[in-house]
């Protein structure tokens, strides 16, 4: 396992490279000039070329690439073309309520989608399995940004509840309407799959023999069909907590709350190249290592994939 | 299982529904809500909108504007002018900056001569540019700028020749007074920590989230106006409409496609004309559009008046001229282009065009924008132009435009100072081609001549006089396809008084304002 862990983390270096070097040449290839959106409406060609000098982007871009390539590996992510700030405070700052939002929203979705995978595959009360696949149907193919604004609708303008937006300096009270709304998605899924591997895993021969050497049925659901249930909702999970953690776009937008996701848009529309590149890199190493963590917790679930992995 | 999870589940959710209840709001802070988080503080590169308002409340100027436009003292306690329009001396006292120092004349002298200052590299630094020896000493050469203090109180500003609207220019935000000291020793760091003697100063900015002011107990204008101002950072429209709805904001701005709603709701609007101009601008230099008769045809062959009803609600006035209504000293003239399609058709076959042309219009992505265009594109389809749209964020629109490769493109144009010659001067002059705002590359040498004439003269009747002449020529000529004046309107909410929407962005300090 050491070893798997080990070599995985060292196929960090590669991917890394990667993700790099295609940020640095992306936001050089497609249109659009930095200096542009640090002028304002009126500019001249002197002022553009000063800037430029400043932010090194005079330079031939091979340079520029060895360069960032230099900083990076000293862990330097530079500083914001347009406030200024070094890109690593500005991550420091944004990431931990990015993790906050997303780390809510799992839990939502997790705790909401096996609840009622659980309920709906386990086929002890129908009306409710069926009426709880009609809504997960829904979740899945609503809207993030729809969603989001009747929820405001409703607790915050109708039922007077919740506040609207914001990020409240961390309040409990701001959280809960995003981290619903991020959730609801992933609930769903969740959901969908729990019930699937439930009914998958009720006909197997293994359930079979547990309920023929006289298991009860609350230790052959838990112990057996759950436990079948949960890979590929873990994979689920692992794969959605990974992209929340790279901020979401919408719904950070719709409750004006101030994570990652915000900060990138806001600096991909303001060609804020090493915000841009610090941005991703970082995600792509959050991506890597909670794809990590999830092969890792394959193992725990179901020792046979342990062993592949060590054998690895 | 079910059991097991609803165990686990239930106590966090009612813990979450307790914490949910309740939970106080800042009733001594006037609540405002900004689109767009601003991006540097500093007056020397607060160059966007968001910037600009939160460094006017921040640093003050030696004058500034009022809500209704009109140049007041800020810092400067008085000013006189010379005869010949060529020196301006400036009272400098009573004023501090946020950290209690007081601010002298040595200190503006040094703040405005850090804006154009070359080692500053500030993109607004044009605003001093009138100044005797400014744009050769931003170029790196020649002899000390004029501007100087020639004692704590007295700043002698001299100018290179008459300027009327110099007065306007020390209004801007970028020619808000810094203190010396905080950004010599800040830095970069200063657009994040400015240190201004204007009415309020920064508390705090949580990134993203929102910025607190709190008033400048050694401003001049100390204990006037609330305590405090939240200004909360709200990307989304509809969100900022549901805060102002459940009563979390003081002010909303109403977007034209909502008015109907509140009207409809009884709710008393602020209304107020912008100073600012929409227009299609069109690539003078380019085949067909250096033709006059095309451009004229294309202006008559937009129903302008029916998009204003229909798209914007009513919320614009038409732009039968360009210097919008509040800076005019006549009224607006009557439509030269009428709406005819058939008109058109017949002066585009005049100019060689009989069965019409395609182009493109570039728009930057935006809903509004997108429905007009659609809908321009339809007008001009009758008029046997075809148009194709074509959508760009934002940084590769301005590229694009500002290099020529647009056959036309939607934009706009704000005032950044309350002046008749900041709509012409700078759209229109053939010195400001491109980047410097004339971005349909119109070039007229008489109309050069006119504005040159005006921005000279100190007879405010006879400068007008001369815009006029040259907004005539402007508006035969069709460089643009002439869209409209956008009108603001906004609610307020029961707890606020005396406020009213500024003409200009940065005339409203929330010193008059109070909240019951």
């Amino acid at each position: 396992m050491g070893r798997y862990i080990a070599r995985r983390l060292l196929l960090l270096i590669p991917i890394l490279f990667g993700v790099v070097t295609v940020t640095f040449l992306i936001m050089y290839v497609i249109p659009g000039d930095p200096v542009l959106s640090l002028v304002g409406e009126r500019y001249d060609e002197e002022t553009l070329d000063r800037l430029r000098g400043e932010l090194g982007l005079d330079r031939p871009l091979a340079i520029r690439y060895v360069d960032y390539l230099g900083r990076v590996a000293r862990l330097d992510l530079g500083r914001s073309f347009v406030t200024g700030r070094p890109v690593m405070e500005t991550i420091r700052e944004r990431f931990p309520r990015t993790l906050t939002l997303a780390g809510a929203a799992m839990f939502i979705a997790v705790a909401g989608g096996l609840a009622a995978g659980v309920v709906a595959g386990s086929g002890r009360v129908p009306w409710a399995g069926k009426t709880l696949m009609a809504l997960t149907l829904i979740g899945v193919s609503i809207p993030v940004f729809w969603l989001g604004l009747l929820l405001i609708q409703l607790f915050a303008i109708k039922l007077d509840i919740l506040p609207p937006s914001g990020y409240g300096g961390g309040s409990v009270r701001y959280l809960i309407l995003p981290a619903l709304t991020l959730s609801f998605a992933s609930m769903a899924t969740v959901a969908r799959v729990t019930r699937a591997g439930f009914l998958d895993a009720g006909s197997e021969d293994f359930v079979r023999t547990a309920r023929a050497k006289g298991l009860g049925e609350r230790a052959v659901m838990g112990k057996h069909v759950f436990r079948n249930a949960l890979i590929p909702v873990v994979t689920i999970v692992g794969t959605d907590f990974g992209s929340y953690l790279g901020g979401s776009v919408l719904t950070e937008s719709i409750f004006g709350w101030p994570g990652l996701g915000r900060l990138i848009v806001q600096s991909i529309l303001r060609r804020d190249f090493p915000v841009i590149q610090g941005a991703v890199l970082f995600m792509a190493i959050l991506f890597v290592l909670v794809n990590l963590v999830v092969d890792i917790s394959y193992g725990f679930i179901d020792p046979r994939i342990r062993g592949e992995g060590a054998k690895g | 299982m079910i059991r097991r999870l609803l165990s686990i589940t239930a106590p966090l959710i009612s813990a979450l529904l307790i914490l949910s209840c309740g939970g106080g709001k800042g009733p001594d802070a006037l609540r405002l809500a900004l689109e767009t988080e601003p991006t540097n503080l500093d007056p020397a590169f607060a160059v966007d909108y968001s910037s600009g308002w939160v460094s006017s409340l921040i640093h003050s100027n030696l004058v500034r504007f009022e809500p209704d436009g009109s140049l007041v003292p800020d810092a400067a306690s008085g000013w006189s002018i010379s005869g010949d329009g060529l020196e301006y001396v400036f009272r400098v006292g009573g004023s501090r900056f946020s950290d209690g120092s007081a601010v002298t004349a040595v200190d503006v002298e040094r703040s405005l001569m850090r804006l154009i200052d070359p080692s500053t590299a500030s993109p607004r630094w044009w605003v001093l540019e009138p100044v005797v020896g400014a744009p050769a000493w931003h170029a790196g050469r020649g002899d000390r700028p004029g501007i100087e203090a020639r004692d704590d109180s007295t700043l002698v500003i001299r100018l290179s020749s008459p300027a009327a609207h110099f007065l306007s220019l020390l209004a801007m935000p970028a020619a808000g007074i810094v203190s010396p000291r905080a950004a010599d020793s800040l830095g970069r760091d200063y657009g994040r920590m400015p240190v201004g003697s204007g009415p309020w100063r920064l508390a705090s900015w949580t990134s993203g989230d929102d910025l607190i002011l709190e008033r400048n107990p050694f401003a001049k204008s100390a204990g006037q106006g609330p305590p405090r101002i939240e200004i909360r950072l709200i990307p989304e429209t509809m969100t900022r409409i549901a805060e102002f709805e459940v009563g979390n904001l003081d002010i909303l701005e109403i977007p034209p496609a909502e008015l109907e709603l509140w009207r409809a709701a009884g709710v008393r609007l602020l209304r107020s004309p912008e100073l600012r101009i929409v227009y299609i601008g069109l690539n003078n230099g380019k085949p067909p559009f250096d033709d006059p008769r095309v451009r004229r045809a294309l202006n008559m062959a937009v129903d302008v008046d029916m998009i204003i009803g229909q798209l914007l609600f009513g919320a614009a006035q038409r732009a039968t001229g360009i210097v919008p209504e509040g800076l005019r000293q006549s009224p607006l003239p009557e439509p030269l282009y009428r709406y005819d399609p058939e008109g058109a058709r017949r002066l585009l076959a005049e100019a060689g065009y009989p069965d019409g042309f395609s182009m493109e219009i570039w728009q930057r992505e935006n809903p509004e924008s997108g429905r007009v265009l659609e809908s321009v594109q339809a007008f001009l389809a009758r008029a046997g132009v075809e148009v194709r749209i074509v959508t760009r964020e934002w940084s590769a629109f301005k590229q694009a435009v500002d290099r020529g490769t647009p056959d036309a493109f939607y934009l706009d144009w704000y005032a950044d100072y309350p002046d008749a010659g900041n709509f012409l001067v700078p759209l229109f002059h053939s010195g400001n081609r491109g980047g410097g705002g004339n971005r349909s590359g119109f070039a007229d040498s008489a109309v050069d001549s006119i504005l040159d004439l005006a921005s000279v003269e100190g007879d405010p009747a006879q400068r007008w006089k001369l815009y006029e002449e040259a907004e005539e020529r402007v508006m035969e000529a069709a460089p643009w396809i002439f869209l409209w004046f956008p009108v603001r309107y906004e609610v307020v909410s029961h707890r606020l008084e005396g406020y009213e929407i500024p003409v200009i962005f940065n005339g409203q300090r929330f010193t008059g304002v109070t909240l019951r």
